[in-house]
């Protein structure tokens, strides 16, 4: 709504932004973002989702109205700005404590120890891409601060990466910056986290895990890739907890899941970076992000048909208010993720079926009841709004939503079958998946190239270092 | 007291902020004869706000015009760039002197 007053206020209409009052701070620390920092906002009392309506009518005449008012006829105070350091300012000198201490009172740091990033680590960094430095892959919403490959580099350092990761680390920034993504929104308040799935031969060059405990951390390249994604989104793009991140609860930074691709290949499905157009030789990331997930244990049976129930029931199970990514708020930005343990892909595809068969089932059978639908997602957004009818006969839904008036039809999850990822990962030795719970167009699936810098053979065989 | 913990200068990790500092528009001088516009991310009952808004304000602004929500799309769906950048043309098509913008709870 900010940025919708934003847009107004740059077309000379004034604006009044109706903000939850605890939502304030917030509010103050994206205005900056904007180029607005004095963008007025309008206090909403506490918070309307457990208000009766004569308490919300009595906030909004009591307190709201009279800050509506005055935000489109009072003057604004006049705009100022904080002097930054510039992008190659030394800001602390002396040793590994005072530099933490230093990190951690400046908000700079996750709270865990960090690299100390020097001029000498950064340009060591930087002898792993052939982008300039001063190269930006776009700007980032809420802070609107360029994602400059030194940027890149400096939290690289600081994250504990080794200089190798920069290629992965640069193809994940410009997925970050990818409006498609829609990193502006990480740091609502479902407090979602994002997961990295990574493909393509650069999974045994770096030495990625892809195997048993892949989303355990304990894997230098796994781990330290995964906590550069939080660090850059808390110093870049600006998502600090009480300010411009409003996480309820939040989740950690997860590590870097890589898939096994040499299950992938023998069982003859796609990786999930083909799933998105890519050669199987192209090296990728891709990004997505989910408010939660499940690991759902001993998936069993000897053939795909006899684990279906179980994993569709499972898939059902961990889906609620995010229906509204399907039919309702973000129409159509629904993609659940799996985790597949390479039994499981191994005995479905015995059975002879693909991934995109698999897919199929998932959606021809992980379904629910239509008016179990409909209620939760007026139960949601407190509104009547929500008619599977009514959306279908629009043509803003798919008819399958509204094959018939039976209100205990079955409805899929997803609009089509393709939207169901599935990455073929984990222990090798045991027959179990994990669902992730998607945030829909609030981290949509957005995947990039990974692009080696020239003599990166000759580079990687150069290090001398015991992985 | 740690003194085997050696000497960095350490380098600063954000990059240059991209926003410049942009003027507000002009304020109003009175609501009455004016059109306010109603945007919103249909999430936390802003339509039920709205109205409450709308009697408040008529109440001191007899003369005050509003256009709905339902006239500007969802500002936080999936189309939220789309209709945020579409704002402005559809305020002067509607000629909008003023514009209220939520839920941001």
């Amino acid at each position: 709504m900010l940025r919708a007053s934003a847009a107004g206020e740059g077309a000379g209409v004034p604006s009044a932004t109706l903000v939850g009052e605890g939502f304030m701070t917030l509010a103050a620390a994206a205005s900056k973002g904007l180029g607005m920092p004095n963008l007025p906002v309008a206090r909403v009392v506490g918070h309307p989702g457990v208000q009766s309506s004569e308490q919300l009518r009595r906030n909004v005449l009591d307190v709201t109205l009279q800050h509506v008012i005055d935000n489109l006829l009072k003057p604004p105070k006049s705009a100022t700005t904080d002097s930054e350091p510039a992008a190659r300012d030394i800001v602390v000198k002396g040793g590994f404590d005072e530099i933490n201490d230093y990190f951690y009172r400046h908000e700079l740091s996750d709270g865990l120890p960090i690299v100390p990033p020097t001029i000498a680590k950064v340009e060591e960094f930087l002898r792993y891409t052939d982008r300039d430095p001063e190269e930006s892959l776009g700007s980032l919403l809420p802070d609107s601060r360029a994602a400059t490959i030194w940027s890149i580099a400096v939290n690289g350092v600081m994250a504990g990466c080794r200089p190798e990761y920069v290629p992965v680390l640069v193809a994940l920034i410009e997925a970050m910056a990818d409006h498609s993504y829609g990193v502006e929104h990480s740091g609502n308040t479902p407090g979602g986290e994002t997961l990295i799935v990574l493909n393509g031969p650069i999974i045994k060059q770096l030495g990625f895990n892809y195997t048993q405990g892949v989303m355990r951390d304990g894997f230098i390249a796994n781990t330290s890739v995964g906590r550069f994604w939080r660090l850059y989104l808390r110093n870049v793009a600006g998502f600090l907890p009480h300010k411009n991140d409003k996480a309820t609860f939040g989740n950690t930074w997860r590590v870097v899941v890589a898939e096994n691709e040499d299950v992938v290949k023998k069982i003859g499905w796609t990786s999930s970076s083909a799933d998105f157009g890519f050669y199987p030789d192209d090296s990728t990331v891709m990004i997505s992000r989910h408010t939660g997930g499940n690991h759902i244990s001993s998936v069993s049976g000897a053939t795909a048909q006899d684990m279906m129930p179980y994993v569709c029931d499972a898939m059902v199970r961990q889906y609620s208010w995010q229906l509204m990514f399907s039919t309702g708020q973000g129409l159509d930005t629904l993609r659940p993720q799996i985790l597949m343990s390479p039994l499981i892909a191994e005995t479905i595809a015995a059975s002879g079926w693909s991934k995109r068969d698999f897919q199929k089932q998932l959606w021809q059978h992980a379904r629910v009841p239509a008016h179990q639908w409909e209620r939760i997602q007026r139960d949601w957004t407190q509104k009547p709004l929500w008619d599977l009818k009514a959306a279908a006969a629009a043509g803003d839904i798919p008819k399958v939503y509204h094959e018939s008036d039976d209100p205990n039809r079955l409805v899929p999850l997803v609009w089509r079958p393709e939207d169901y990822l599935v990455c073929v990962t984990g222990d090798l030795s045991r027959n179990s998946i994990y669902i992730f719970a998607h945030n829909g167009v609030l981290g949509f699936p957005t995947c990039k190239k990974i692009n080696a810098p020239r003599d990166w053979d000759a580079k990687l065989a150069s290090i001398k270092r015991l992985n | 007291m740690s003194t085997n913990d050696g000497y960095y200068e350490a380098l600063w990790p954000r990059s240059p902020r991209q926003s410049k500092i942009k003027p507000l528009a002009k304020r109003l001088d009175t609501l009455n004869g004016k059109t306010i516009a109603q945007v919103w991310d249909q999430v936390f009952r802003g339509d039920e706000v709205f109205e409450f808004l709308e009697e408040g304000i008529k109440a001191r602004y007899p003369d005050v015009k509003f256009v709905s929500w339902k006239e500007f799309g969802n500002t936080h769906g999936s189309d939220e760039r789309a209709v945020v950048a579409a704002l402005p043309e559809k305020f002067k098509e509607r000629k909008v002197d003023a514009v209220i913008s939520g839920m941001g709870c």
